[in-house]
């Protein structure tokens, strides 16, 4: 059985007249990373929400179909239930801070000391996971006093620490700088060989290709498609959609350069095996 | 950014004991003079006060609060000796006002009151972490959104404040005109007031989802990173001050009863 389960989900928000979610189905397995594209409005941010039950059960709202994690209903449990399964980063890192602790390393501790989690086993997470995340360096510094960057990576380290099973990333990297992003798509990856499941809403498509497993595509609330970074980039109507391939992509298709299977490559080292194994001369810089 | 929290660890006398006994030692400092009555009881725990706070390292931190206070009180010594009402003796004149020896001497009383109190609020404010606060305040059973409220507004309000100066910035870069005379300024506050309200509505939103998350309104038994215990001065400080506020009140009674006098 798949880990996240979601069958015909449709949502629209109070007083909007379109649905933000329409007809979605998807299953998600354990310890893949799925990526959710799509523009602005698409419902990736609400779907994201859908499988914390924050959908419907904060926001209210019309609500059909379900959303099962491990067989539980999101819908009948409380987000007390579930955060301890799925956890959430969102966006706006600087929203995400409690803003009742003085450092960094009380700060991560917020969600641990919810849940009673004994104070030695509390400071072991908290170490492993700014190990991870490479913030040890700043774990007495004020939380408000670190830059976009190190404060994402401080709100990741306060869910990482609860230790669910489900990370949900709503635009994790959008304030952050090329090395930051790169940092947390690497402790993501660390996150994902440990067996935890990520399902991450990201515009930087790039990554997207380069670290997911597969790829949602959201349009209009709808679920236009779901599989294989290489398979959703290779489609005819991408743009249509309001994507943009990766650039490895958009060159292979420029040069007419695909593989055996049909499909164009997402990153440079598909795109290198591909031009070097295809003696189109040259490699890729 | 910056906490407007005024407390700094300095593992002193003050930091080893407990909210509730440095909370005791407000309600003393206020309570004992009131009960006993004059201005040497006052002036006593006054001096305690700086002490506390000097031999805690924290005595200049105390200062932005006193020269707020200190301004306030003045404009009340000025008008009280100036121009308190009734039979006065003249202490000097300034051209046509009259310093009046009554309202200087009412308005030292107000001031020696004022001092008093803010000192013994710098005692608990400027010596208490306030996650030991809300570590004691979950434990008397308050709330845990209430200890929350308290603690995180000293966080909370210079973040929201950036903000506003965020938005200032961005709306002065469109040409909008923000300083000068009055009516400059009231023409500038509803398109600097409306999206730092709406953005403090998102804002909020958020941060409470963000706070359900991370299993802000679970109902575990909470447990703190830093267990607060206090020091082994602790006790023997709450039974002197319960001791001194006990004087106060058999001191009061008596006094009520004409036993005993105390000069004023």
């Amino acid at each position: 059985m798949a880990q996240i389960e979601v069958r015909n989900l449709k949502y629209r928000y109070p007083d909007a007249k379109r649905l933000a979610l329409d007809d979605v189905s998807c299953q998600i397995e354990r310890g893949e990373f799925v990526g959710v594209i799509g523009r602005n409005g698409a419902g990736k941010s609400t779907f994201t929400q859908a499988l914390l039950g924050l959908v419907p059960n904060f926001y209210h709202g019309a609500y059909g179909g379900s959303v099962t994690i491990d067989g539980q209903n999101v819908r009948e449990s409380s987000v007390d239930e579930l955060c301890r399964k799925v956890g959430l980063v969102f966006q706006n890192p600087f929203n995400q801070v409690t803003g009742s602790k003085l450092t960094v390393y009380e700060e991560i501790a917020f969600g641990l000391e919810n849940f009673g989690v004994p104070p030695k086993e509390m400071r072991r997470r908290i170490d492993a996971a700014m190990e991870l995340l490479d913030i040890a360096q700043y774990k007495d510094r004020a939380p408000f006093d670190l830059s976009g960057g190190q404060m994402q990576r401080m709100a990741l380290a306060g869910i990482i620490v609860m230790e669910p099973e489900v990370i949900v990333m709503d635009e994790p990297t959008s304030q952050l700088d090329p090395q930051g992003s790169e940092d947390v798509f690497r402790a993501v990856d660390v996150l994902r060989a440990q067996g935890k499941t990520i399902v991450m809403v990201e515009h930087k498509i790039e990554k997207i290709a380069a670290y997911s497993d597969r790829v949602m595509l959201l349009d209009e609330g709808r679920l236009v498609a779901m599989d294989t970074p290489r398979a959703i980039f290779s489609r005819d109507d991408l743009a249509e959609h309001g994507v943009v391939a990766p650039t490895y992509t958009q060159i292979c298709r420029q040069l007419g350069v695909r593989s055996a299977d049909g499909l164009y490559p997402v990153t440079l080292e598909e795109t290198r095996s591909l031009l070097g194994a295809g003696g189109r001369g040259g490699e890729v810089r | 950014m910056k906490s407007i929290s005024l407390f700094e660890e300095k593992h002193s006398f003050l930091n080893g004991l407990s909210p509730e006994t440095k909370l005791l030692y407000v309600v003393v400092a206020i309570a004992f003079p009131a009960l006993v009555g004059g201005t040497v009881p006052q002036l006593a725990i006054m001096l305690l006060s700086i002490a506390l706070l000097a031999g805690s390292k924290i005595l200049t931190k105390s200062k932005p609060i006193i020269a707020v206070s200190g301004f306030v009180l003045l404009t009340v010594v000025i008008v009280q000796t100036f121009f308190r009402g009734g039979a006065y003796t003249e202490l000097f004149r300034i051209g046509p006002l009259v310093a009046r020896r009554e309202g200087f001497d009412y308005s030292l009383g107000i001031v020696l009151n004022v001092f008093n109190i803010i000192f013994a609020f710098c005692v608990f404010v400027l010596a208490t972490k306030p996650s030991d606060m809300m570590q004691s305040m979950v434990r008397r059973g308050i709330s845990p959104r209430l200890g929350y409220v308290f603690v995180s507004l000293f966080q909370i309000i210079p973040q929201m404040t950036e903000h506003t100066s965020t938005i200032t910035d961005a709306q002065r870069s469109r040409g909008m005109q923000t300083e000068g005379s009055l009516g400059t300024r009231v023409r500038a506050f509803l398109p600097l007031i409306s999206p730092v309200i709406m953005s403090s509505f998102t804002d909020t939103r958020e941060r409470s989802i963000a706070l359900e998350v991370r299993g802000f309104n679970s109902h575990e038994r909470k447990t703190f990173l830093d267990e607060f215990v206090p020091s082994s001065a602790d006790r023997p400080v709450r039974i002197a001050l319960l001791a001194l506020l006990t004087l106060g009140v058999a001191f009061f009674v008596l006094r009520i009863v004409g036993v005993v006098s105390w000069p004023r």
